[in-house]
């Protein structure tokens, strides 16, 4: 449920930054709307994701797919900070227009991947526990 | 012709072994489910809480349904085309467990929700937090998880 909550929404984002979606309205509209909503989801998840984790700590930190579903996490943290910092500030000037600067692009694909990642790294690694 | 012979159509196909018999071919199906789903559920949730009036009124209902309705469309495509390939190499287990079996009526009750009422409540940009969209937002969101809950009770009941 917080899946759908938190991945879900940033998506969105994620594919307005690729002009997938939304065009017609400003990017940062999109983000005001729907990201906030987005937050509440991801604490649900690290929640219950840490409950699964202490009921097989040993096991799940020995698995490759945890491991790199850890690293993927870390990376998307990266990847949303840095979007924060670098492109944040200056979205007013590309707002309006259907173009968005390639970084942001590159950010929300990157964005997109490492969530799709996440999602397979964790579906596999019960395959392997 | 009864089901068991359909079964015994995967169980003997050549084909379907190569399902059966690649280590990863399962969890990598599942894992394009669970991207589809988070699909089908996120714009569900984006849908209802514009219903229920809670945030993105400064996106319209029409805007919100001509973008996220394509996206809705594919998560369940993906979701069930993946699903599919899930269920075909192993027919006979996922017949006879119970929260497969009631995952596939909420599925179906859920589809036809989605496209009648709940896609009229969508298209037609009706005030928000009136007790219709109440109601409409509660059956949608209850109905979709259930399918999400079913699903993943499936390997607890094995």
């Amino acid at each position: 449920m917080a899946l759908a909550l938190s991945v879900g929404l940033i998506l969105m984002f994620d594919l307005r930054l690729l002009r997938l979606a939304f065009r017609s309205e400003p990017a940062s509209r999109i983000m005001q709307q729907f990201v906030p909503l987005s937050l509440p989801g991801f604490a649900i998840m690290f929640a219950s994701g840490l409950l699964l984790f202490i009921a097989q700590a040993e096991k799940a930190y020995q698995n490759t797919f945890f491991r790199f579903k850890l690293a993927f996490l870390v990376l998307a943290g990266i990847n949303a900070a840095f979007y924060q910092v670098k492109f944040y500030p200056k979205m007013a000037d590309w707002d309006n227009s259907d173009s968005v600067p390639r970084g942001a692009q590159l950010s929300g694909l990157l964005s997109l991947i490492l969530w799709a990642g996440i999602i397979a790294l964790g579906r596999t690694m019960a395959y392997e526990l | 012709m009864s089901l068991q012979h359909l079964w015994e159509l995967s169980y003997d196909s050549k084909t379907i072994d190569i399902l059966r018999n690649a280590k990863y071919a399962i969890p990598l199906i599942q894992s394009l489910h669970l991207f589809g789903l988070t699909l089908v559920l996120g714009t569900t949730v984006i849908f209802n809480l514009r219903l229920l009036g809670f945030g993105m009124r400064k996106i319209t209902m029409p805007v919100l349904d001509k973008q996220l309705w394509r996206v809705a469309i594919g998560g369940l495509l993906l979701s069930i085309v993946t699903g599919a390939l899930v269920f075909i190499p192993d027919p006979a287990r996922y017949a006879a467990n119970t929260a497969f079996k009631t995952k596939l009526v909420l599925l179906s009750l859920a589809i036809l929700f989605q496209f009648t009422i709940f896609r009229r409540a969508v298209r037609s940009d009706v005030p928000p937090l009136g007790p219709r969209n109440i109601i409409i937002a509660a059956t949608s969101l209850t109905l979709w998880f259930s399918v999400g809950w079913a699903g993943r009770a499936i390997a607890f009941l094995g």
